[in-house]
């Protein structure tokens, strides 16, 4: 977010536009396969748009992979294996490629492939194009930020958090260093780039943000 | 319609990002174009947009084809093909198809900055093509289509700037980007507001319907893919558990001569059962139907293709629990044990119908559910966002980020 980081915090907002690539797998073969190939956007989509959702009932796995895997393959080990994935863990996209090309390929050193699914319950490849939108809220203190952050979209969340660090490329969120270098509360920065945000719904991590921030008031 | 309107009802960071998009689009000319005026899901959606989208200040128009008869035989028959059940095209009605699609494009004025094409019935529109982004907007179900209709389409179709489909599995090997766009409900339209109990009981009175028994409801077009004839033998299935009404709603539209066909079988059917009430409702009948559907015990949708099935939105909006296929759109709109329940055969419609009036406080945190996650997901400010982001990303092609 760049330009957010002069002397305010600049809230935006994003909507994900998602674009279908026509491609779709219905074996774990076909689908390592197609996941050789296709865009680092399409990889990038698929373990972040849960984030993205507001969820009434959130699945059981946060990345796209790992539900297809338990849900229509039925092969819950895969389905652990590929859950376990942290994406921050990875600096780039192709990294994360890698790891899961690595799981599936270990996965089918030890069980035998699982038969194809059926018709309709393919893997199908997406990719999303962000639209960001300037919300015109700025917080130059940490009360503002606090009562900014309870009010703003979740995708604002999504945006800051997850969009921030693995597709801009940032080394950490955008709250932890606003907090860090404009506030100069470490600490509490810290606190918030030590968790670990792929076991929350983005509702779920606004509001223990929000908590350390009350605390911090 | 104003867009502030839906303040209190739409997520904020929707309308704002509705607001954001349209400021840079103000002045800008839009045309949708589509088969139909009223009737179907495709036309009531435009009925909700368009003034909402002019309301931004879009330029934006809505055209709808002139055609006969012949013209919607050979396009129904093209709809079932691409939906995997109709007969091949042959050369004859492609002759109508195209000679009829001729005829309104020299009719209707093009010029646009955004052009919409609904459905397969204008899509040859697309070779007056002079300036302008160019989106075709298929509404059905084309995941397997008959081959040599969907070749003859996909060598039209591959001339638009971009596809847009309802869900993911109808995406198709094509040149040109498919986007994804969920329907979504009004809830403010008449078919979705919320009404007196008053209201709804005079409807029933007025249909004959006496509200003295659970009612089961399907609402849809009286067509093989609804499946009315299966819902009838689910229902015969739970009568002997439960006593209960069962409740047929469907009109035809004017581009769905098949209708008449599906209606009489339904009515041999049900063989004058009293239980059974087989209502032909006329267009511009929403708030007939928003009544029929709040009153619903629980609402069934079991369709065996379907594009989307809006109408699984609608009742699950009202509170209702819905009972679907697990086809199309219905898997988006319906969460497994949480929002209604999806079924794949007669028998697993009336096990869940049975479960649901034995239990009905489970079909009450249900109905709860499934407002909630329409409201999350599925109203129509999430529709305007995704054809003014659509028109956006295609002015900006090749980006994956844009900053507005």
């Amino acid at each position: 977010m760049g330009n957010a980081m002069a002397e305010s915090f600049k809230f935006f907002e994003c909507y994900a536009l998602i674009r279908m690539t026509g491609r779709k797998a219905s074996d774990i073969l076909e689908f390592m396969e197609i996941l050789k190939q296709v865009s680092a956007e399409s990889i990038f989509h698929h373990v972040h748009q849960y984030f993205l959702k507001p969820h009434i009932s959130p699945p059981d796995f946060s990345n796209d992979f790992a539900v297809w895997a338990a849900e229509n393959l039925g092969e819950q080990n895969l389905a652990e294996a590929l859950a376990n994935l942290n994406p921050f863990e990875f600096s780039n996209v192709e990294d994360i490629r890698a790891e899961l090309i690595r799981i599936i390929t270990e996965h089918l050193k030890s069980y035998p492939p699982p038969r194809p699914v059926l018709p309709g319950k393919e893997f199908f490849f997406n990719e999303s194009i962000t639209i960001v939108v300037p919300t015109g809220l700025e917080a130059t203190q940490l009360h503002d930020f606090a009562m900014i952050l309870k009010e703003i979209d979740y995708s604002s969340i999504y945006f800051h958090f997850y969009e921030a660090r693995l597709r801009l490329g940032k080394e950490r969120d955008d709250f932890s260093h606003f907090l860090d270098e404009c506030l100069d509360c470490p600490t509490l920065a810290a606190r918030i780039k030590s968790f670990d945000p792929y076991m929350y719904t983005t509702e779920d991590l606004r509001a223990k943000i929000i908590k350390l921030l009350e605390e911090a008031l | 319609m104003k867009l502030e309107d839906y303040k209190g009802i739409s997520a904020p960071g929707d309308l704002r990002a509705i607001e954001k998009m349209a400021e840079r689009l103000r002045g800008k000319k839009m045309l949708h174009v589509n088969s139909t005026a009223a009737g179907g899901g495709v036309a009531e959606l435009l009925q909700r947009i368009v003034p909402l989208i002019r309301d931004m200040g879009i330029d934006v128009r809505w055209e709808v084809m002139q055609a006969e008869k012949p013209f919607f035989e050979v396009t129904k028959n093209f709809h079932n093909a691409l939906q995997g059940k109709g007969k091949p095209l042959t050369r004859e009605m492609w002759d109508t198809y195209e000679g009829v699609n001729r005829e309104n494009y020299a009719r209707i004025d093009t010029d646009a900055d955004c052009v919409v094409i609904h459905d397969p019935q204008p899509a040859l529109f697309i070779e007056k093509k002079k300036r302008g982004i160019w989106l075709w907007r298929c509404h059905i179900d084309i995941s397997t289509p008959e081959k040599a209709t969907w070749y003859l389409l996909k060598n039209t179709i591959e001339k638009f700037d971009a596809g847009i489909f309802s869900v993911s599995s109808f995406a198709q090997s094509l040149p040109i980007p498919q986007f994804l766009m969920q329907p979504s409900i009004d809830p403010l339209s008449e078919k979705n507001i919320e009404l007196s109990e008053d209201e709804v009981n005079r409807v029933y009175e007025r249909f004959g319907i006496p509200m003295d028994k659970p009612i089961l409801l399907q609402v849809s077009r009286f067509d093989p893919f609804k499946d009315p004839l299966g819902v009838i033998d689910s229902y015969r299935l739970v009568k002997k558990y439960h006593d209960c009404r069962l409740v047929l709603a469907g009109g035809t539209a004017t581009d769905d001569p098949e209708g008449e066909r599906v209606l009489k079988e339904v009515q041999e059917k049900a063989n004058n059962d009293p239980d059974i009430h087989i209502l032909l409702i006329p267009p511009f009948s929403d708030r007939e139907i928003n009544a029929l559907q709040r009153g619903a015990t629980i609402v069934l949708q079991k369709s065996t293709r379907e594009g989307f099935g809006l109408v699984v939105a609608e009742a699950l909006w009202k509170k209702k629990p819905v009972i679907g296929g697990d086809v199309g759109g219905i898997p988006l709109q319906i969460i497994e044990g949480v929002t209604g329940f999806l079924i794949h055969s007669v028998e697993g419609a009336a096990y869940r119908i049975r479960q649901l009036l034995e239990n009905p406080e489970k079909a009450k945190k249900m109905g709860e559910n499934a407002k909630e996650h329409i409201r999350r997901n599925f109203l129509i400010t999430r529709n305007i966002e995704n054809y003014l982001s659509m028109w956006t990303a295609l002015e900006h092609k090749d980006q994956k980020v844009i900053y507005l």
